[in-house]
């Protein structure tokens, strides 16, 4: 469409410049017909003022009557000049034009000749020229030449103006064409531009709905993941308590066991020690040597299944608590978990510096506390004994996040543990300090609940930075706390 | 009028028979020779203690110590609780709730219902014993009133 409008409009461009060429070359040509016409005129009319000066001058033999002759005569030549200036070679016009120049100046001689009879007083012989008639035959040659070369002129102008009203009407017609054209051109622009004026609104209407659904589905993904998140919580609870119940059963009847195993053994020590009896020793083997080891394993494992289950419950219940965002200096909080550490950091020739001052936020105290605990905890615990302890706890604050960074040079983690530490009982390294595998599951959980997120940079042998990134305010969706817990 | 502390029967509603097990030991152990009613589930004790009308007037007479759990299988030991301290007949019978949930909030509200004691079962069975055997020293010693006719 556009294409062809340009091509269109190139088209009419071309047209008007070609028409306005071929109407000057027109005008040109009709200019010098007129010229060559009123020159023309002006010889005749030169030729006869001569003519009527000499006869005025013979009538009377007044020399005031020579004027027109003179005046005349000394303007033919440059009007001769000018008609050969202006004939066309074509036309055959300056055959007729030096045809009349030999008229001209035939005519000029015959009436110069007679006045220079009458001058010298030969009255009857200029007169006697006269009469012969040459004269006069001389300019009825001039008026037919000058007739040849008018009227084909005129015929010519004719043609030429005709041509040139015909050329102006063409080009109205084309401008008027051309008029048209823009106005169809402008007319299907403007369509065009309401058109996709409409669609695009359409789409915009169309992406506004999407929008909207989207939203829509996103609160719903985010109601249903609540949803599942309390579950596992209402989950982890219910199996926590569910199974501590077994548990008191088989520590109960470890120890109602243990009693009985007491009484057994004393009743043995009290037999006599028969040497032979075989079976007696191994009675004996079984309640002093086999059966407490037993219940010792039994008694370990319980205590760390109880351990785990309240692991597992400590984290449900961090996990339904209420946060209470407040106003946190960082810098006391940090200074507050360092200092609870210091004892235990001297024993161990351990630095632990904070590259204050820390950014404060709005967050819930008690999380943050554990979180920085846990994590100070860990620095501590896993520090290389190879090597003086430096921990440095630093702060900074990125366009939308505060971050915070614990890094200690200790034994470092390997680096396919890094993401794994993060889990519920899983360590990493040589299993050679205390622990279940709970302080950074639990970290983990705290952070994100804080809507923060935690992750670890280590190389083993050198140390390990645990990056805390936190919002600067905690604003709490209006979430319903899981469990009552 | 007030029962002696030795007619008093003791009513253990426990699900876990092993825990059911452990209490009496340790309470037998305390020197508390009353007798034990053991029941299973909640529906079987609230026959029990309501009567088969549901009324109540079977308790009527008696004089019952209510050692509760609070995980049952047919209902929560907390139903039971609101039903006992509803009841005209019951609702003067001490209720000691022996459970594994240490959730303060459900603390709370059994105490406001209306619980007399309220006692966390340790994993530590030495702690156990020792808190089983001082609740029977505890019974020894309490005045238990007989319900109302």
């Amino acid at each position: 469409m556009l294409l062809a409008a340009a091509v269109a409009l190139l088209a009419i461009i071309v047209m008007s410049g070609w028409l306005a060429d071929s109407t000057q070359q027109y005008s040109r040509s009709v200019s010098r017909i007129s010229a060559l016409r009123v020159a023309a005129g002006t010889l005749l009319s030169q030729l006869q003022d001569a003519e009527i000066g000499q006869r005025g001058y013979l009538l009377t033999e007044d020399r005031q009557y020579l004027k027109p002759y003179e005046t005349a005569v000394a303007a033919v030549d440059a009007t001769i000049a000018r008609l050969r200036d202006l004939a066309d070679e074509d036309d055959g016009e300056l055959r007729i034009v030096d045809r009349l120049v030999g008229l001209a100046a035939a005519k000029r001689e015959e009436l110069a000749e007679t006045i220079a009879l009458m001058e010298a007083g030969r009255h009857d012989d200029s007169l006697a020229i006269v009469r012969t008639g040459r004269g006069m035959r001389l300019m009825d040659d001039a008026r037919q030449a000058l007739a040849d070369l008018i009227t084909p002129a005129d015929a010519q102008l004719d043609t030429q103006l005709r041509a040139l009203t015909g050329q102006a009407r063409i080009s109205g017609w084309v401008a008027n064409l051309g008029g048209l054209f823009i106005l169809l051109v402008v007319g299907g622009a403007v369509w065009i531009a309401v058109r996709y004026t409409r669609d695009l609104m359409q789409a915009q209407r169309a992406i506004q709905a999407l929008n909207d659904s989207l939203e829509q589905r996103v609160s719903e993904r985010t109601m249903e993941l609540q949803r599942a998140n309390a579950e596992i919580q209402r989950f982890a609870y219910i199996v926590s308590h569910d199974l501590r119940a077994p548990l008191v059963n088989v520590m109960g009847f470890t120890s109602e066991f243990e009693v009985g195993l007491a009484s057994v053994a004393a009743h043995l020590d009290r037999q006599p020690a028969g040497a032979d009896d075989a079976k007696a020793a191994e009675a004996r083997r079984a309640v002093s040597e086999d059966m407490p080891e037993a219940i010792g394993f039994i008694r370990t494992s319980t205590t760390k299944m109880d351990r785990l289950i309240n692991a597992i419950l400590a984290l449900s219940r961090q996990g339904s608590r209420t946060l209470n965002p407040e106003p946190v200096s960082m810098q006391t909080l940090v200074e507050n978990a360092v200092a609870s550490f210091r004892h235990r950091a001297g024993e161990l020739r351990c630095a632990i510096d904070i590259a204050g001052p820390l950014p404060s936020l709005v967050s819930d105290r008690l999380a943050l506390e554990q979180v920085f605990g846990n994590l100070l905890d860990n620095a501590i615990k896993y520090l290389d004994p190879a090597r003086p302890g430096r921990i440095a706890i630093r702060g900074r604050a990125e366009p939308d996040r505060l971050v915070f960074e614990i890094a200690d040079n200790g034994r470092g983690i390997a680096a396919q543990d890094h993401e794994r530490i993060f889990e519920l009982f899983r360590r990493s390294g040589v299993q050679d300090r205390p622990g279940e595998g709970i302080g950074l599951a639990y970290v983990r959980t705290l952070v994100r609940r804080l809507q923060g997120e935690v992750t670890v940079d280590s190389v083993p042998g050198q140390g390990s930075v645990f990056r805390i990134s936190l919002p600067e305010t905690l604003a709490l969706p209006s979430e319903k706390p899981a469990h009552d817990a | 009028m007030m029962r002696d502390a030795q007619t008093v029967s003791i009513v253990m509603i426990e699900d876990d028979e092993g825990h059911a097990r452990l209490i009496e030991k340790n309470i037998r152990r305390a020197g508390v020779t009353n007798e034990i009613v053991p029941f299973t589930d909640g529906t079987s004790a609230l026959a029990y203690l309501f009567g088969p009308d549901g009324t109540g007037q079977a308790s009527t007479g008696r004089a019952l110590l209510i050692l509760l759990d609070l995980n049952l299988p047919d209902m929560t030991g907390v139903d039971i609780l609101s039903k006992l301290k509803a009841n005209p007949y019951t609702r003067r019978f001490p209720v000691v709730v022996l459970t594994t949930t240490d959730d303060r909030q459900e603390i709370q509200r059994c105490y406001d219902i209306g619980a007399s004691v309220y006692i966390t079962k340790p994993v530590n069975y030495e702690s156990f014993a020792t808190a089983i055997r001082q609740l029977g020293l505890f019974f020894s010693v309490i005045q238990i009133p007989e319900a109302e006719a």
